[in-house]
């Protein structure tokens, strides 16, 4: 579980980011409007939201807390009720000094499975030697996509035959 | 799905095989193969799924150990009989070709 006081240290962190931004964005929409096309008038915002996204979850890692500890927001409940029961559910006290990166390819993943392969990198990256650390995080990032594909896929297929299992 | 064999699973199986009732965790394993985390996770992930290995989080404090929990991998029983089986089965790549990708540390 995390210290309310961390949390709002990281809020606080995100802040000024979230402001930089839409600020940014706001003004390419001004410029957007006036000159550009209707078509073109979304974009800065489209872009500010993805680039809000990928700034809070490099500040804001879905990490300690959310490996076995509290969690956050609406997805969150939902998620545990998916997935709770399989027991993969990662100890906390992650180690610190992940690539925010490797969170973010967490995000790419199922929930609980991310969690789970964030909390397993912790363990061995917390390990391994200081030499080998580079490589090992690369590698991590690299065979994030496909994972998270094949994890997906397989989510897929769990709730489809969960959801036929159901009675009706 | 059917686990497909690549020289990679023959590697961890052939690990894990090395003593069946034992228990071993990402980094062990990683260091006996020559692997590179991201490539034996998802094989052990696979291997989860198809019920050849099971696997279980290290039940320690975190805090008194100074380090966090691991995940700790062995092959079930049936596991066994068919990793066995497969590795029999499976072609056999030179030993000097798994050396060297043992050193190489594995394609992902």
């Amino acid at each position: 579980m995390i210290p309310d006081v961390e949390r709002e240290a990281r809020r606080r962190k995100l802040v000024p980011y979230m402001s930089w931004i839409m600020t940014v964005a706001l003004a390419a929409e001004a410029v957007c409007i006036t000159f550009l096309p209707k078509a073109w008038q979304w974009l800065p915002i489209g872009v500010g939201i993805i680039a809000i996204t990928v700034v809070g979850a490099a500040i804001d890692p879905p990490g300690r807390d959310e490996l076995g500890g509290r969690r956050r927001g609406r997805r969150s409940r939902r998620g545990r009720v998916a997935h709770g029961a399989d027991g993969d559910a990662a100890p906390a006290e992650a180690t610190a000094g992940r690539p925010g990166l490797m969170s973010l390819a967490a995000r790419l993943m199922p929930p609980a499975a991310g969690r789970r392969w964030l909390a397993e990198a912790d363990s061995l990256l917390s390990e391994i030697a200081p030499a080998r650390r580079a490589r090992a995080i690369r590698s991590y990032l690299w065979s994030a996509p496909s994972l998270a594909a094949m994890l997906w896929a397989r989510e897929v297929l769990r709730r489809a035959r969960a959801g036929r299992r159901r009675p009706e | 799905m059917a686990l497909r064999l690549t020289v990679q699973v023959q590697l961890v199986l052939q690990a894990l095989l090395g003593d069946p009732a034992a228990e071993t965790y990402g980094l062990e394993l990683c260091e006996e193969t020559g692997l590179q985390p991201g490539t034996a996770y998802p094989i052990l992930l696979r291997l989860e799924h198809e019920g050849w290995v099971a696997s279980r989080w290290e039940d320690i404090d975190p805090r008194a150990a100074k380090r966090p929990a691991r995940r700790y991998y062995r092959l079930t029983a049936g596991g066994a009989v068919q990793a066995s089986a497969a590795l029999a089965g499976a072609r056999r790549p030179a030993g000097r070709a798994l050396r060297r990708l043992a050193e190489g540390g594995g394609a992902a």
